[in-house]
């Protein structure tokens, strides 16, 4: 039940933000300070601008709790529209990067926690730190340098080939880049969660039984040591799910994506509150949801969470 | 042993990327290649995105808006870089009334995307139902030269408003005061639309920006709508039946991505050509030259900087007039523009008829000091405004007017908070740029009225009365007399501080010919003459 005080606490919030931060959309009009009052007048009396901050809030809510999130200030549309046209690009760009991520981690820092002197171990750190050290936007430029313009492999921006009914070979081409990017970013927490978890399992006793009975080192690794590591793993995986419903700023602003991140910055920049406030609520209710998800699943991976023993 | 394996490995990896780094670019040569039956597409960047695609229904009505309804709504005529006009939707015009009217000749030939000729009816319409006020209209006051209109653009109930259709292509626009029609043109072509009124003739002034038709628009521009991603990507098709002729290829895709990432995009092959005009930094020139591309420079100045000033919070001429001579011109124009660039002490481009001198001042630092003994400056310290992309310049700014006395601290904001904070008189100065036209006041007659007063002067009636002398007069001699009483009133008072002019570098398609590049900083651009090889 703190869900619903915890989502109302975060969009008045935002909105406060958004309502004392310097600069309205009516600033924007004109070419540098070239606006005319009247013109400046209108728009702010078209989106009660002028209405006292609370009268303002309580009518955001009131179509809120209608289902309507109103329409953008910048488009005239409906932001459930634009958010509509969004999720779906940042669901194929940062889900298929966090989801190679995921795919890569877990056996590399498996293996990096049960063989500490191995090669894996070297590579998950090598992992983490290019991961940790590298920011996104440096990473997007080497990357676009090296394989767009350099090698001519492939593209450095849009999400499908101009002119193309936009086929599935086509999209992972222009995938490619910014997918490996997220992947990049997302790898060395994923490798570091994953590779402390396991290194914690393994020093439980019920892993010395396991070995005291005599079972194969295999057996060990993935009955016990990665069962056992399954939930701070599957935590650490989950809360990846608003990223990627939210999308990444950088990466879709570089690369000319069309998704939630590249909306949400426009939005912000062009003082677009109406739209600010519902990729807000959207990113809002992927939180909660998650939450729930997350103890949905910790109750089918961990025994003790099913029988009321706060295995977590 | 193991080590040394991966020593190798490492040692191969490295060598491989050297050399993948030395290779002669390759654009676009893995990108999927297009049919004989495939349509001929060009890739268009745009680093902003546009509003509504209701053309007066744009809350910033940016250039990167104008742009977009540039390509599928027509306007008047299309106006050149040097300020020079060509025939649009009107064919030709004339001066009428004693200079109070200008009668627009329409093209025959100009039809909507449906197919409906484009009528004199057509744009009276739009005019009538635009300055309606219960039109929710937005940046209504483009109108407020029109005769029978108040200060916001707004039809005056009892008055006849200034649009007469003649015939079913002749259209006549009176105006509050004599203006040519090149001035007119100049100052206004880029928000005067025609609509498809005879699809709205249902629909109540109230209702006009809500019509469903704005979410697929039909225009009776170069280009026709067909599909869009809100605030991303937008694709036109060609006019095939525009009146100047068909643009020469199918489709025109138009993405919206980072500043940064158009140039990448047009040496990766991703793009054919990015607004506005392919304009890159002389610090990219390079980069683009060696990618394969021809870099030219505009034939006129297309920016025009100045340090904007709070005459509230420096009320004192002599003290505004200091920080004028405090800054070396010169020094700052070549940092920045890197010799694309001339220094300036006018807003006044110099190619305008009515060009008056530049009124520039010298850097002396010894005169500014002198300054500011007599005027009795007390040490207060000043915010200097700046975007983050002009970090450098307000920096050497600080460093000069420290030199000579002044305290400066710099704060670098967003554009919006900084016009925001300069007209609000949270920020003391601020560095901005703008783009110029020919007009003897596109600068200034904006800038010093009771509805926007962006510098504080503490009384406009100077200002303004030295404005309406420039605006009312036709005589040319006469004229450039009043702008020269007017440059010297600025100069004297300095409520701004003009420092240069900038001309673009624009790089050039390899894939699209016929751009007219530097014409696109008036926010229209040629499309029907654009062809892709």
């Amino acid at each position: 039940m703190t869900v619903i005080p915890v989502f109302f606490g975060i969009t008045l919030l935002v909105f406060v933000f958004l309502s004392v931060a310097p600069g309205t959309i009516a600033d924007l009009m004109g070419e540098g300070g070239s606006a005319i009052a009247s013109d400046q007048a209108a728009l702010e009396e078209r989106l009660c601008l002028n209405d006292p901050l609370p009268v303002r809030y309580v009518n955001w809510l009131g179509d809120l709790f209608q289902g309507d999130l109103g329409l953008s200030w910048q488009t005239g549309r409906p932001v459930s529209e634009s958010i509509a046209q969004r999720v779906g690009p940042s669901l194929i760009l940062t889900g298929t990067g966090v989801a190679l991520a995921i795919l890569l981690a877990i056996p590399l820092g498996t293996l990096a926690a049960w063989k500490p002197r191995s090669i894996w171990n070297k590579l998950a750190s090598v992992c983490s730190m290019v991961s940790f050290g590298v920011p996104g936007f440096l990473l997007s430029l080497v990357l676009v340098y090296v394989f767009s313009l350099t090698l001519g492999l492939l593209p450095a921006s849009r999400m499908y080939t101009t002119g193309t009914s936009g086929s599935l070979g086509d999209l992972l081409y222009h995938l490619a880049l910014p997918a490996a990017v997220i992947c990049i970013s997302n790898l060395g927490e994923l490798v570091k969660q994953t590779r402390a978890a396991c290194l914690e399992t393994m020093g439980e006793d019920y892993i010395r039984t396991a070995w005291a009975k005599g079972l194969k080192g295999r057996a060990v690794l993935v009955r016990h040591v990665f069962r056992g590591s399954l939930t701070p793993i599957l935590t650490t995986v989950l809360t990846h799910i608003p990223h990627i419903i939210g999308g990444s700023v950088v990466v879709e602003r570089l690369f000319g994506w069309p998704g939630m991140g590249s909306l949400m910055f426009t939005a912000i920049l062009s003082r677009d509150y109406a739209m600010v406030m519902g990729v807000t609520v959207v990113i809002a209710l992927t939180v909660f949801s998650t939450n729930l998800l997350l103890d949905l699943v910790y109750g089918l991976v961990d025994p003790r969470v099913r029988q009321g023993r706060g295995g977590v | 042993m193991k080590q040394r394996t991966i020593a190798l490995a490492a040692a191969f990896t490295l060598t491989a990327s050297l050399t993948a780094c030395t290779q002669t670019p390759a654009p676009s040569g893995a990108q999927p290649q297009s049919t004989s039956n495939a349509p001929v597409v060009v890739s268009y960047g745009i680093s902003n995105a546009w509003d509504s695609l209701m053309p007066y229904n744009s809350p910033s009505g940016s250039n990167y808006s104008r742009m977009i309804y540039d390509k599928i709504y027509d306007r008047l005529a299309y106006v050149h870089a040097d300020g020079t006009l060509s025939p649009r939707g009107a064919k030709s015009w004339e001066s009428a009334d004693d200079g109070l009217s200008v009668r627009f000749h329409l093209d025959e030939k100009a039809a909507f995307h449906d197919g409906t000729p484009v009528t004199a009816q057509h744009w009276a319409d739009t005019i009538v139902r635009m300055t309606d006020p219960a039109c929710p209209t937005l940046g209504r006051s483009a109108f407020s030269v029109l005769a029978g209109t108040d200060s916001s653009g707004a039809a005056v109930a009892g008055e006849t408003l200034g649009v007469t259709v003649e015939d079913e292509y002749t259209l006549k626009l009176t105006f509050k005061s004599a203006t040519t029609p090149e001035d007119f043109l100049l100052d206004r072509n880029r928000e005067y639309y025609v609509l498809p009124t005879h699809l709205m003739e249902d629909v109540a002034p109230a209702d006009t920006m809500s019509m469903d038709l704005w979410a697929a628009p039909i225009g009776s521009g170069p280009c026709k709508f067909q599909s869009e991603v809100m605030g991303s990507a937008l694709i036109l098709t060609a006019n095939e039946n525009y009146q100047l002729g068909a643009p020469g290829f199918d489709e025109l895709d138009i993405t919206v991505m980072d500043k940064n990432s158009l140039l990448t995009a047009l040496i990766a092959g991703d793009l054919d050509y990015y607004a506005i005009g392919g304009s890159l930094s002389a610090a990219d020139q390079p980069t683009a030259e060696s990618a394969g591309f021809e870099v030219l420079e505009g034939t006129v100045p297309n920016t025009f900087f100045e340090l904007m000033l709070n005459n509230e919070s420096i009320s004192d001429a002599r003290i505004r007039r200091a920080i004028e001579l405090s800054l070396d011109k010169e020094l700052l124009c070549e940092q920045s523009t890197q010799g694309h660039g001339t220094v300036t002490g006018t807003s006044v481009l110099p190619t305008c008829a009515s060009y008056a001198g530049d009124y520039n001042t010298a850097y002396d630092v010894d005169a500014a000091k002198e300054l500011l003994t007599e005027a009795g400056y007390d040490g207060t310290t000043y915010s200097l405004a700046c975007t983050s992309n002009r970090q450098g310049l307000a920096a050497l700014m600080q460093q000069q007017l420290e030199e000579a006395g002044f305290s400066v601290q710099v704060e670098t904001v967003d554009s919006t908070t900084m016009f925001a904070g300069m007209a609000d008189g949270t920020y003391d100065m601020g560095i901005a740029s703008h783009t110029p036209n020919a007009l003897p006041l596109w600068f200034t007659e904006s800038r010093f009225t009771a509805e926007n007063n962006i510098f504080r002067v503490a009384d406009t009636a100077p200002y303004e009365e030295r404005i309406d002398a420039v605006k009312n007069e036709t005589d040319p001699e006469q004229r450039t007399a009043a702008l020269a009483e007017l440059e010297g009133y600025l100069a004297q008072e300095r409520p701004f501080i003009p420092l240069w002019f900038g001309t673009a570098l624009h790089v050039q398609s390899n894939t699209v010919s016929g751009i007219d590049y530097p014409s696109a900083s008036f926010s229209n651009e040629n499309v029907w003459e654009w062809v892709k090889e």
